[in-house]
């Protein structure tokens, strides 16, 4: 809004009190476009060393050429997503011996930035294009190895990039054949590149090349170039670190879960009240295509797991049958897990929203044509990401896509599942209303918890777990997945699932436990538990059971603690309540001698591989 | 622009990629005598071709002592 103190004043603000920029300034800064305002934010966000509310993130940031402005708009990039970088630049020429040496020790995430001099020799003929592909291919194993080794020798994950081919290389060759043969040649590369993210977990590569087609920023600056080794532009750089804003984001899941649209002009053009279900522009040609084009952008969002609310100032009927009989909507009701259709303030409804879904605001991205709207749920609900909508109606699928609000590291069955698991809450809240007694209420709900040793097919899904929940996670450890994967192969620890299904619906995989299963006495490392499970006792039967598996193993106890974060207040009684003795500084224990601790008279406990049915 | 504005944008910027208020530089106009390396050099670069709307031979840039050498590179010729 514009009465709001400048971003870089309200970051100097931040830096100089010791803390995190507000989550406002943070979506602000996210949306910054100006490569010259990150480097300015990433010079003043260097100096801030400690910030509640911001995950740490270690980054070794190697190149093969200067680094540059890189770091400053790279460590910009990584605040806006809740990220506190500590940026580790590799030293100057020494790209390839510290890929092949470095042990990347307590590292997350190597960050490359290449260049075409990794691939291409010091000197090449134009006139032997075959020899020059064959260069490229020798070189691009050179780096798989590297790559590849790294991630062997740590648990860190390796970010890289395509590589543009340089228009002076590309265009010094005459011939048209012979040019094509080099781009064929070059796009292999960019390929294998690629690739490598299909030929181990810990690689993730972003395609710059296509980022960089689509932007409007040049690659590079030649002066830079030659004066300083500098390859790309300051705006070719705010886009790779954009990209890996976007990873960083996805991998520590930061990314949003909910995207609440407003319907008039940004479902469809037009306001319904006025002129009619049959009078709305949508479908056929402009603008009616781009309006379409928005709801199967919503729709392919809600296939890969992003929950659509429906937040609209109409009347509820007319919208109803509007959404059910228009022959152009893409957006069926039930495409909507939770709708708030009234003429109430629709920051209090997406607020309503989220608690029915039993999901934080700070999920949320918001979807509206209004200023007066979006101004009022950005005063109300700072931590919701605020887009507009109004302006031409073409625009608005780019304005939804462009930061990747919704990333994730990888698809897993749960979030394919979750706008259906959401709606289906919605649903359970409405049957509670009609029982004398929760108790009554539960034993109707028929809960199954389901637990299972993890495994290859859901290590993916207990790393996302550890790096998305906040409130019921009782230590803050985050394992990823490779220390995940590492203590699923060791026999001395015990990583579990559970997941909850119930007549409404399965859930999926909602929580795991880490345990250390070393010696006599059993340690929970951490056990993380979706929030949308929470009230039906599903924690009180996972701790039975864990008791009841350290008990039949021949341990004396079962230990755990609880450490108290920002967000994990709701867990905090969770060992005492399930029949733990506090021994002080969140340490608790449980003797196995002295009888063991019940499930819920209500939940079906089901072990390894039965069917909750 | 007036020449007024131009001199005053520039030294905000160097000022800004220096890390010293606009009054030191003003004091001290010689860039040397700061810390005028390739880093600060090239972020005022940028943000001087950016703010004013000018591209800059690298060579003249580099050959720049003072605040008023760079404004003389990036003021309007006309």
């Amino acid at each position: 809004m514009s009465d709001r103190p400048d971003l870089l004043e309200s970051l100097r603000a931040a830096v100089a009190e010791g803390r995190a920029p507000s989550p406002a300034d943070l979506t602000r800064l996210a949306l910054v476009s100006d490569p010259l305002v990150l480097r300015k934010a990433g010079k003043l966000l260097a100096r801030l060393e400690d910030a509640d509310g911001l995950r740490p993130l270690r980054v070794a940031l190697l190149a093969t050429c200067t680094i540059g402005s890189y770091e400053q708009i790279l460590r910009a990039s990584l605040v806006s997503a809740g990220v506190l970088p500590d940026l580790v630049p590799g030293p100057y020429g020494m790209f390839e011996l510290t890929l092949a040496t470095d042990p990347f020790d307590g590292v997350d995430v190597v960050a490359l930035l290449l260049d075409e001099t990794c691939f291409l020799p010091h000197d090449w003929a134009a006139t032997d294009v075959d020899g020059l592909a064959g260069h490229l291919e020798a070189r691009l194993a050179d780096l798989r190895g590297l790559v590849l080794s790294a991630v062997e020798r740590s648990t860190a994950t390796v970010l890289l990039h395509t590589v543009p081919l340089p228009a002076q290389v590309r265009d010094s060759v005459i011939s048209w054949r012979a040019r094509a043969a080099l781009s064929k040649a070059w796009a292999k590369l960019n390929e294998g590149l690629l690739d490598l993210a299909a030929q181990h977990r810990q690689v993730a590569v972003t395609d710059l090349v296509s980022v960089l087609a689509d932007s409007p920023f040049p690659a590079r600056d030649d002066r830079l170039h030659r004066y300083g080794d500098l390859p790309y532009t300051d705006g070719a750089l705010s886009l790779l670190a954009r990209e890996v804003r976007r990873f960083a984001q996805a991998r520590g899941g930061l990314s949003r879960k909910v995207l609440a649209l407003d319907l008039d002009n940004t479902l469809w053009g037009g306001v319904l009240g006025e002129v009619g279900a049959e009078g709305v522009q949508l479908g056929g040609l402009y603008p009616g295509n781009a309006y379409r084009e928005v709801q199967r952008t919503a729709s392919r969002l809600r296939d890969q797991g992003v929950v659509l609310v429906l937040a609209s100032k109409n009347d509820a009927d007319l919208v109803d049958e509007a959404l059910t009989a228009h022959p152009e909507v893409l957006l069926r009701p039930e495409a909507f897990s939770a709708k708030a259709v009234n003429w109430s303030p629709k920051a209090g409804n997406l607020r309503e929203a989220a608690s029915a879904l039993g999901l934080a605001t700070g999920s949320f991205v918001f979807l509206d044509d209004s200023p007066f709207e979006r101004g009022h749920v950005e005063e109300e609900l700072p931590d919701v990401v605020v887009l507009p909508a109004d302006g031409d109606p073409a625009h608005i699928v780019r304005t939804l896509l462009a930061q990747g609000w919704f990333d994730v590291a990888e698809l897993t069955e749960t979030d394919l599942a979750r706008p259906e698991l959401y709606r289906s809450r919605t649903l359970r809240n409405d049957f509670a209303g009609g029982f004398g007694s929760s108790e009554d209420y539960l034993h109707a709900l028929d809960v199954r918890l389901v637990v299972q040793e993890a495994d290859g097919f859901s290590v993916a899904r207990v790393a996302q777990l550890a790096a998305r929940t906040n409130q019921f996670n009782l230590t803050g450890l985050r394992f990823d997945e490779a220390e995940t994967g590492r203590r699923i192969a060791d026999p001395d620890h015990l990583v579990v699932t559970f997941a909850v299904a119930d007549r409404f619906g399965d859930e999926g995989v909602i929580g795991a436990a880490w345990v250390d299963r070393s010696g006599v006495e059993w340690h929970v490392d951490n056990l993380v538990l979706s929030c949308r499970v929470l009230g039906r006792g599903v924690e009180l039967a996972i701790a039975a059971w864990l008791a009841r598996q350290a008990h039949a193993a021949g341990a004396t106890a079962l230990r755990g603690r609880y450490v108290p974060s920002k967000k994990n207040g709701l867990a905090k009684g969770f060992w005492t309540d399930a029949g733990f003795t506090a021994e002080g500084d969140g340490a608790h224990a449980l003797a196995l001698d002295a009888g063991l601790p019940e499930a819920p008279a209500w939940i079906n406990l089901l072990e390894g591989n039965e069917v909750a049915r | 622009m007036t020449e007024t504005t131009v001199e005053q944008s520039v030294l905000e910027i160097l000022a800004g990629a220096l890390d010293v208020s606009v009054d030191v530089l003003r004091g001290e106009p010689v860039l040397a005598r700061h810390e005028w390396d390739s880093i600060s050099s090239l972020d005022a670069l940028a943000q001087l071709e950016n703010r004013l709307d000018v591209s800059l031979d690298l060579r003249a840039f580099h050959a720049a002592r003072t605040v008023d050498d760079v404004v003389a590179l990036v003021r309007p010729t006309s």
